[in-house]
């Protein structure tokens, strides 16, 4: 015990590690809020500039590079309505509204605030019950991973923001985009009509960054001589009588974060969704509606996928298996050092179990430090007026785009996606479920042909493993009550307007 | 003004967000048959893959493809039931208002300008001429002075912060 609290304190005390964990947070801040810039990018660039560095350092600088960078991507969402990271698209949809109020600097400073509060949950999470929840998550199944991506495409309800059939065929039609290419599991080609570029699949982020940016450009051009709104920043930090408010939702969303997070393959982006999902069916009376500037909007997003980043160490320090796509490089990173992770990490080097949970503790408060100083100068980019800012945002889509495979054709298929946005907001399709089919399409159509092969290609042997298998049986069960939720009687029962 | 005022204060209208109305959007009908073109031929090509089993890889993009049908049909109807739009309203001028078309037109340019005149002449030229033309002609020092500046920290952030390579 002694040894764990020496080994905790050991980051506390060196300056050097210190320094390279608040200036990874600050560099993750920025690359996280540059759209088309990821965590996963910033940190596969580090393992080639750190292989020769110490292995503490190393990690340090990857540690606050993600915690940095997963919260950077609310900050472009709430300011442009241009998620900086897929994490970050619900946090938009509320985020988005406010800043057009005039009120970014709240939004950005409850962000922060309970970001925070969310990553030092996923943090103790993973100190105290990493070895439980690993183990747990290791019991999912093909079949659950398919009940999990479906829970996820039910959220387009959620996220659609009006019309349902809308909402559910833009959603689709992301389902069918994220099929093109090489199917993963036959090596198939699927919609590729015998062009090379296709071979590969249409990124999900080019999608994104076309969507939301250039989409969004292209409706401000609409109305380019409006006026900026003139944001307030006499009150950034939320007081103790709001924050007391969200706590609650806070806690609930950051377990969702960290549980989603400890699941192989699912990331931050999937539990943000699925947190704005639960708070937007469970709370019945929110002062603001929501996707017209609720702040349990920003809450539940922002708390799930900075408990996911806990969440995500978990499997991975274990039982050597990733969380989501920046952990998998960092086991990278580990082999490159001369480990092994995997079940004997935490036995034989317990130590490096416990500076990894200093760390992400110290990113965090550098996270809430460093944010809340940002708030104001990132604000001030929304008074800019649109005139100027709209090119140049263009151009951050561009870059962003070509950053993702250097491809001038990814660049033209995001102008695609940009001019298909902006006619599908025209006429209220909403651009969200595109993004969200585009991401989970893959996910869902992986793991239930996996699932109806272990079923021997029986649809009755298919569906009672629903019913055969507890966790199955409690996403069947959730599943079904997210289906009743959305009924009028729920809503009656439940007194939600 | 307190947080409750500002937070109930008019908001520009949010195009993301739909509001059901009496009256038709021009071109809304033909955007919707759009939308079953897409799904049918979605479906058709999807006929194409291997189909043996209930794990073939067609069957995620034949269900994709009905569902996109069916949602297009009642969209279709759902539109046609409503009043039909303002005589003298098209499709083209209700989509492509004259700042959209010159901005689309131009982004094309510098898409194609790009590998010809490489990421800092390309961009600094969209940036400047975008930012005189939203200006209505106007302030065109100030626009070469402002993309100068965020085409340097464009370059810089980008090509030598994060090692980005630039088209």
């Amino acid at each position: 015990m002694m040894n764990n609290l020496q080994y905790f304190l050991i980051p506390f005390l060196d300056w050097h590690i210190m320094g390279l964990l608040w200036g990874g947070v600050l560099a993750g801040i920025w690359v996280g809020a540059i759209p088309g810039l990821s965590g996963t990018m910033a940190v596969s660039l580090l393992i080639s500039f750190t292989f020769s560095w110490e292995l503490n350092n190393a990690l340090a600088v990857m540690c606050g590079v993600f915690v940095g960078a997963v919260y950077g991507g609310a900050i472009t969402a709430i300011l442009l309505n241009i998620p900086g990271a897929p994490a970050a698209i619900a946090t938009g949809m509320d985020g988005y509204p406010l800043a057009k109020k005039g009120l970014a600097g709240k939004a950005i400073g409850l962000c922060t605030t309970v970001s925070f509060f969310a990553s030092m949950v996923g943090v103790v999470t993973l100190a105290v019950a990493a070895p439980i929840i690993a183990n747990f998550a290791l019991k999912f199944s093909p079949r659950d991973f398919f009940l999990l991506a479906a829970m996820g495409i039910l959220l387009i309800g959620s996220i659609g923001g009006g019309d349902p059939v809308k909402g559910i065929m833009a959603g689709v039609v992301g389902i069918l985009i994220s099929m093109v290419g090489m199917d993963p599991s036959t090596g198939e080609l699927r919609y590729t009509f015998g062009n090379l570029n296709l071979m590969a699949g249409i990124s999900f982020v080019t999608a994104m960054i076309g969507l939301f940016g250039v989409s969004e450009a292209l409706t401000q051009f609409r109305d380019s001589r409006a006026k900026s709104p003139k944001q307030d920043l006499t009150k950034i930090m939320p007081d103790w009588t709001t924050f007391k408010k969200y706590l609650p939702l806070a806690l609930r969303s950051s377990a969702i974060g960290v549980f989603i997070g400890a699941l192989p393959g699912t990331g931050g982006d999937v539990a943000a969704l699925l947190a704005y999902d639960q708070a937007k069916r469970t709370i019945r009376h929110p002062e603001t509606p929501f996707g017209q500037g609720a702040l349990e909007g920003i809450v539940a997003p922002e708390t799930a996928n900075k408990g996911a980043i806990g969440g995500a160490f978990i499997p991975m320090l274990t039982l050597g298996i990733p969380g989501d796509a920046i952990t998998a490089i960092m086991i990278g990173a580990l082999f490159i050092h001369g480990l092994r992770p995997g079940p004997m990490l935490m036995i034989e080097t317990p130590h490096l179990f416990w500076m990894i949970v200093s760390m992400l503790t110290i990113s965090s408060v550098a996270l809430f430090v460093l944010g809340l100083l940002s708030v104001r100068p990132f604000s001030k980019i929304i008074e800019i007026p649109k005139s100027i800012i709209m090119p140049v945002v263009i151009i951050l889509s561009v870059i962003g785009t070509y950053a993702i495979q250097n491809s001038v054709t990814d660049v033209f298929y995001m102008i695609g996606f940009g001019a298909l946005g902006y006619f599908m907001r025209l006429y209220g399709y909403p651009t969200g479920p595109m993004v969200l089919g585009i991401i989970l399409g893959p996910l869902l159509d992986s793991n239930y042909r996996r699932a109806m092969q272990g079923a021997e290609n029986e649809i009755a042997q298919f569906i009672a493993g629903f019913f055969t298998s507890p966790i199955s049986l409690f996403l069947t069960l959730a599943i079904a009550f997210m289906l009743f939720s959305q009924t009028k009687t729920y809503r009656k029962l439940r007194g939600i307007d | 003004m307190s947080d409750e005022q500002i937070l109930n204060a008019t908001a520009p209208a949010d195009l993301s967000v739909y509001v059901p109305e009496k009256v038709r959007k021009p071109g809304e009908i033909g955007f919707a048959l759009l939308g079953i073109i897409f799904g049918l031929l979605g479906y058709y090509f999807a006929l194409d893959m291997t189909h043996d089993s209930y794990s073939a890889p067609s069957v995620f993009p034949k269900i994709a493809s009905t569902i996109i049908v069916l949602c297009g049909l009642v969209s279709l109807v759902k539109a046609i039931k409503r009043e039909a739009p303002a005589a003298g309203e098209t499709a083209f001028g209700y989509l492509l208002p004259k700042d959209v078309i010159v901005m689309l037109v131009m982004l094309l340019v510098y898409c194609f300008a790009l590998p010809i005149l490489h990421f800092p002449l390309a961009s600094y030229a969209f940036m400047v001429i975008g930012m005189i033309y939203l200006h209505g002609g106007k302030k065109i020092i100030q626009s070469f002075i402002y993309s100068g500046i965020a085409l340097a920290a464009l370059v810089a952030v980008f090509r030598y912060v994060f090692l980005v390579i630039l088209p």
